[in-house]
C-alpha cells in the first residue's frame, strides 16, 4: 500500500496523471471513491477487502474525463473492466495509468493494456461456489417455480437505478430504458417493469460482464441480481468456451467464429 | 394527421374461401386515420391497381395498406401502384392475409379475426413510415467465377463473348475438371476430352478472361456490383513467364512414384508435373508435400536442367485483390469414397474400383491406353460387374438422393467394356434405371440389347475374394429374389456423387447457404435456381446438385445471362431498407457511444468508424456509421445496440413496437 502511495504521489508531483482514482474511508465502516487531485491528499487512499466497488465505472463519467488523464488503483475486477472497456473502444492505451493490486494486495503498475490482458489469463473468472450453489438449484426449478423466484426477488425493487450507476458497462450516455419513443422497457417498478428491466441489463451484460458484482453491492435492498449475468457466464461457458475480457479477440457474442457450435439452430 | 387507406384482397378464392374479406375491410374503417377501406376480387389486377391509385388521389391518402398476399411477389407492384397513384412508394405495406392467414387457417371466424389484427398491425405500421429513395449504385462489370471445369469454362467464355472481362480461377493446375477426365461421354461417346480441350484453349486465349490456375478464393467483401475478392495463387514454385512447357522437368524429376490424382490413383506422376498432355495452361507445378527438395532440402533437378530458368523455389502464394460486380460458383462435385461400403471391399480388393477409375482406365489418355486392364494384376478381365447405386439413394448410408448420373455412365460403362472386350461378360446390378433425358432411355436399351449387357434388378449384399475371384452375391428381384452369385474378374462401384469436400467453407466465405448434403442452394427450386440468396452470386453445374455434361453447360449459359444482364446497367438500384445509426443535437451527437459491438455483428462488413470533430478538427466522439452500399438491413446490428442508435429504415423501433402493441390490442 505504501507503494502504491508513493507512486501515486510521483505522479501526480510530476503531472503525468492529473487525477488518482483509489478507494478511501468513507462514513461507518464503508469505503468510497477517492479522487486524489493534490501530492499531499495521497495519504487518503486506502484498501482493504471492504473495497468492493468497481472504480472503472468512473473512467467514463464526463466529469472525471474533464479533469484530464487519470492513473486507477485496480484490483482484479476492475482490470478485468478496463479490458473490456477498452475492447469496446473506450479508452486506449494513451489515457490511462494502471495502478494494479494482485489478489495478494501486493502493488503492480502496468505500462499497457496488453500487460494486462496477459496477467489477467492467470486469473480467469471462476464463479464462487455458493453462487455455483444456488444457480444449480434454480435450473433444477420448473419454469414455474423459477418464474416465481424472480418475481418475488425483482418485486421489492424500486428502479433507484444503483444497479446500472455502479456497473463500469453501464455507460450508454441514453440508457435504453431512457429511450421513450417507443418505450420498450416499461418505466414503474412494478412486476413486469422490474422483470423487463433487470432481464434487459442482464442481456445487455452477456458477454461483457466481468463478475465483480458492483450491481449486486450497490443495491440498497439486496437483490442478488448478479446471479442472472453469472447465468450468462455460465451460459457462454457451454456455448463459446467461456468469457475472458480481450483487447484482440472480439466480443465473444458479435464475433462469428468458424468452430462456434451452431447446435441452437434446428 | 394519417389519411390510411385499406385495400382487402379476395386472391380469387385463395383469401375468400377462409376468411371474410368484407368483414376484414369494414372493421379497418373504423381504425384511427382509416379513411378508405375496401376489398376486390384480385389487387394485382390492373382493375385492383386502379383502384388504389384512383383512391390515393381522391382521398388524398397519406398511407396504403394492401392486404393480400406474401410481399414477395407483389410488393413491388403495389409499390409501383402507389407511386404511380401519386405516393412515396414506401408509403405502401402489405398484411401477409394468405401465406400467414388464410391458407394455413380453417374457414371461420377465429380466421377473420386474425387476418383483422394482421391489418391492423400495419395500419399501425403504415402511419409512422417515412417516405424513402432508392439507393443507386454503381456497377464493376467485371465477372469472377470460381471453377474451371464445364460448367465455370462455359459461363467464362459466354460472359467473355458478351463483351464483359472475367476473371476465372481453378484450385488444380489444370482448367477441365472431372470432364477432362471423362473417357466417351453418353449418350453419344464421343471422346470427352476431343470436345472439351477445344474450349479450354479458348479460354486460354480469349482476351476477356484472365485464367488463375492452383488459385482458391481467400476471401469476399462487399455486394452486388461491388465485390472485392482476394484470390490466393498458390505458389507453383514455377516463373509462369519464363516456362515454356517443355516438360524437361517432368521427365527429369527423380520422385515419380506419386499416385496420379488425374488418373484415380491408378498411375503415377513425379513431384513436379502437369497434370494430364493437354493441360491449360501447359505450366507444370511443383507439389511441395512430395517434393524431394523441400522434404530433405536437396535436390533441384529440375532446377538444373530448366533450359529457361523458370524453376523458383522460394516463391510465396500471392495474394490478388479484385475488384468484382457478379460471382459464378462452379465448383463441381466430388465423389464419395466408396471406403464406407466396407461390403464392397473397396480398398481392400485392388480390382473394386469406382466409376471414375473405369473412366481413366478406358480412356486413350489414361494409364492403360484405353485397354482395359485389372489394376492387379494387369489381366483384361473376362466377367465384369458393375453395381449401380453405391451409396446413393441409401439413407442408411446417409444418402437418400439420386446421384443422377451414374445410370447412364454404368450403361456407358458397360458398352464401353463390351466394345473393348470382345467375348467378355458383364452385368450390371440396378435398382431402377433412371434414364430420362434426350436420347438416353435408347442408349440404355442398346446396351442391353445390341451389346448384350446383363442387367440385374436387385442389390448385391457383398463382395467377397475367393481363389483370385471377386464373388458378387446379390438378388434378381424380377425373378422372385433369386440370390445371384457372380465370379467376377473386377467390380466397378457407381459411387455416389456429394458436394466438394470444401464447399461449406466455400459457401461460409462467400456467404451463401447450402443444403444439408453440403450443396450449395439455389434462391428458388423452380423460378431461380441459378440464383442465390446472395444478391450478384450465381451457381452453375453440379455445386448445387449432380448434373451431367449437357445440364452443367446450359445452367452455365444460364447463370451467364444473368450476369450479362447485370452488366447491361451502368447503375443498380436498391431498396433504401437499410440501417442507420441516429443523430441528435449537441452535446450528445448520436446515442451511439462508438463501442463498435455492431461492427462485428455485421455479417456484410457495412459499419464504418465516422469520427466526429469540432471546428478546431479536434475529436469529440467515434460512432458507427452504416455504409449504404453495404447494408442489406437485415438487423442484426439494431439487436446488438444497446443503446438503441441503429434504426432500420422502414422497419423502425417505433414501427415495430407499433405493429406489436397493435396486435397485442393495446390500442
Amino acid at each position: 500500500m505504501d507503494e502504491l502511495k508513493k507512486r501515486a504521489k510521483e505522479l501526480l508531483e510530476t503531472g503525468a496523471v492529473k487525477v488518482v482514482i483509489g478507494y478511501e474511508q468513507g462514513t461507518g465502516n464503508k469505503t468510497r471513491a477517492a479522487f486524489i487531485q493534490k501530492p499531499e491528499e495521497v495519504s487518503r487512499l486506502i484498501f482493504d477487502s471492504r473495497c468492493v466497488l468497481n472504480l472503472a465505472v468512473y473512467l467514463n463519467k464526463p466529469e472525471v474525463k474533464q479533469i484530464g488523464k487519470p492513473a486507477i488503483v485496480a484490483p482484479i475486477p476492475v482490470l478485468r473492466a478496463i479490458i473490456q472497456l477498452a475492447s469496446e473502444n473506450q479508452f486506449t492505451d494513451d489515457n490511462l495509468l494502471i495502478l494494479g493490486i494482485t489478489p495478494e494486495s501486493k502493488f503492480v503498475e502496468f505500462n499497457k493494456l496488453a500487460d494486462v490482458e496477459t496477467y489477467l489469463d492467470q486469473h480467469l473468472i471462476e464463479i464462487e461456489a455458493r453462487d455455483k450453489e444456488i444457480l444449480e438449484k434454480l435450473d433444477k426449478m420448473s419454469v414455474e417455480e423459477r418464474w416465481n423466484f424472480w418475481v418475488e426477488e425483482l418485486s421489492p425493487c424500486f428502479k433507484c437505478y444503483a444497479c446500472r450507476a455502479a456497473c463500469p458497462m453501464c455507460y450508454c450516455h441514453r440508457c435504453t430504458v431512457e429511450m421513450n419513443q417507443p418505450q420498450w422497457i416499461s418505466v414503474p417498478s412494478h412486476q413486469l417493469g422490474n422483470i423487463e428491466w433487470h432481464f434487459m441489463r442482464a442481456m445487455h451484460l452477456a458477454g461483457r460482464c466481468v463478475d465483480c458484482n458492483a450491481c449486486a453491492n450497490a443495491c440498497p435492498i439486496a437483490i442478488p441480481l448478479n446471479l442472472l449475468t453469472k447465468k450468462t457466464l455460465e451460459e457462454i461457458k457451454v456455448s463459446f468456451g467461456g468469457y475472458k475480457p480481450t483487447l484482440t479477440g472480439g466480443h465473444i457474442m458479435s464475433t462469428f467464429k468458424p468452430n462456434d457450435k451452431e447446435n441452437f439452430i434446428r | 394527421m394519417s389519411r390510411i387507406g385499406v385495400f382487402v384482397c379476395h386472391c380469387g378464392e385463395n383469401i375468400s374461401a377462409t376468411v371474410n374479406c368484407q368483414k376484414v375491410a369494414e372493421t379497418a374503417s373504423g381504425y384511427e386515420g382509416v379513411v378508405h377501406s375496401v376489398d376486390y376480387k384480385y389487387m394485382c389486377s390492373d382493375p385492383g391497381q386502379t383502384l388504389i391509385k384512383q383512391a390515393i388521389k381522391d382521398k388524398n391518402l397519406t398511407g396504403v395498406v394492401v392486404a393480400a398476399c406474401s410481399p414477395r411477389m407483389h410488393e413491388p407492384t403495389f409499390r409501383k401502384a402507389c407511386n404511380e397513384g401519386g405516393l412515396n412508394p414506401f408509403m405502401c405495406e402489405m398484411a401477409n392475409l394468405r401465406e400467414h392467414c388464410s391458407w394455413v387457417h380453417d374457414k371461420g371466424d377465429l380466421t377473420t379475426e386474425k387476418a383483422i389484427d394482421v391489418v391492423r398491425t400495419q395500419v399501425e405500421k403504415v402511419k409512422r413510415n417515412q417516405p424513402l429513395t432508392d439507393i443507386k449504385v454503381p456497377v464493376t462489370k467485371t465477372a469472377l467465377v470460381i471453377g474451371g471445369g464445364i460448367a465455370g469454362i462455359q459461363t467464362s467464355l459466354d460472359i467473355a463473348n458478351c463483351g464483359h472481362k472475367v476473371i476465372l480461377i481453378e484450385k488444380d493446375p489444370s482448367i477441365g475438371g472431372h470432364m477432362s477426365q471423362l473417357s466417351e461421354t453418353f449418350p453419344t461417346l464421343d471422346c470427352s476430352q476431343c470436345i472439351l480441350t477445344p474450349r479450354m484453349v479458348e479460354v486460354a486465349q480469349h482476351p476477356n478472361i484472365t485464367l488463375y490456375t492452383y488459385a482458391e478464393l481467400e476471401s469476399l467483401d462487399g455486394f452486388i456490383g461491388n465485390f472485392t475478392a482476394k484470390i490466393r495463387k498458390k505458389a507453383k514454385s514455377i516463373d509462369e513467364k519464363l516456362c515454356t512447357g517443355c516438360g524437361l522437368c517432368t521427365t527429369k524429376c527423380p520422385t515419380k512414384k506419386i499416385p496420379s490424382e488425374f488418373n484415380e490413383g491408378l498411375g503415377f506422376r513425379p513431384a513436379v508435373y502437369v497434370p494430364f498432355p493437354q493441360a491449360v495452361p501447359n505450366i507444370p507445378v511443383i507439389d511441395r508435400i512430395n517434393c524431394t527438395y523441400y522434404i530433405k532440402g536437396k535436390c533441384k533437378v529440375c532446377e538444373k536442367v530448366c533450359p529457361t530458368k523458370a524453376i523458383v523455389f522460394d516463391q510465396e502464394d500471392e495474394i490478388i485483390e479484385v475488384a468484382v460486380g457478379a460471382i459464378v460458383v462452379a465448383t463441381g462435385f466430388g465423389i464419395k469414397q466408396p471406403d464406407f461400403f466396407p461390403e464392397y471391399g473397396y480398398g481392400k480388393y485392388p480390382d473394386v474400383i469406382t466409376g471414375m477409375q473405369f473412366e481413366r482406365l478406358a480412356s486413350a489418355s489414361g494409364p492403360t491406353f484405353g485397354e482395359i486392364k485389372r489394376p492387379s494384376d494387369g489381366q483384361v478381365p473376362k466377367k465384369i460387374v458393375f453395381i449401380a447405386c453405391a451409396g446413393s439413394r441409401d439413407e442408411a448410408k446417409g444418402i437418400p438422393y439420386c446421384s443422377k448420373i451414374c445410370c447412364m455412365y454404368t450403361a456407358k460403362h458397360a458398352m464401353l467394356y463390351q466394345h473393348k472386350v470382345h467375348g467378355g461378360e458383364s452385368t450390371v446390378f440396378y435398382m431402377d434405371i433412371r434414364a430420362a433425358g434426350k436420347n438416353y432411355e435408347e442408349f440404355v436399351r442398346r446396351a442391353i440389347e445390341e451389346d448384350t449387357v446383363k442387367y440385374v434388378r436387385g442389390r448385391v449384399s457383398r463382395v467377397y475374394e475367393k481363389n483370385g475371384k471377386l464373388i458378387v452375391k446379390g438378388v434378381d428381384t424380377l425373378l422372385g429374389a433369386m440370390p445371384v452369385e457372380i465370379e467376377a474378374d473386377m467390380v466397378v462401384l457407381a459411387t455416389a456423387g456429394v458436394a466438394n469436400p470444401g464447399a461449406e467453407e466455400l459457401a461460409q466465405k462467400l456467404h451463401i447457404s447450402y443444403d444439408g448434403y453440403k450443396f450449395f442452394a439455389e434462391s428458388h427450386p423452380k423460378l431461380k435456381p441459378i440464383e442465390t440468396n446472395t444478391g450478384g452470386i450465381m451457381v452453375a453445374g453440379a455445386c448445387q446438385s449432380i448434373r451431367d455434361i449437357p445440364e452443367s453447360v446450359s445452367m452455365a449459359s444460364g447463370a451467364a445471362v444473368k450476369v450479362a444482364c447485370l452488366f447491361s446497367q451502368n447503375e443498380l438500384t436498391r431498396e433504401p431498407l437499410i440501417a442507420v445509426v441516429n443523430r441528435c443535437a449537441a452535446p450528445l451527437y448520436s446515442t451511439c457511444v462508438g463501442c463498435f459491438l455492431c461492427q462485428s455483428a455485421c455479417p456484410y462488413q457495412a459499419i464504418e468508424r465516422e469520427e466526429i470533430k469540432d471546428r478546431s478538427g479536434k475529436l469529440i466522439k467515434s460512432i458507427a456509421k452504416v455504409n449504404p452500399g453495404l447494408c442489406q438491413g437485415c438487423g442484426t446490428c439494431v439487436a446488438f445496440c444497446r443503446s438503441r442508435s441503429i434504426d432500420i429504415q422502414g422497419y423502425t423501433h417505433d414501427q415495430v413496437y407499433n405493429e406489436v402493441m397493435a396486435l397485442l390490442n393495446e390500442y
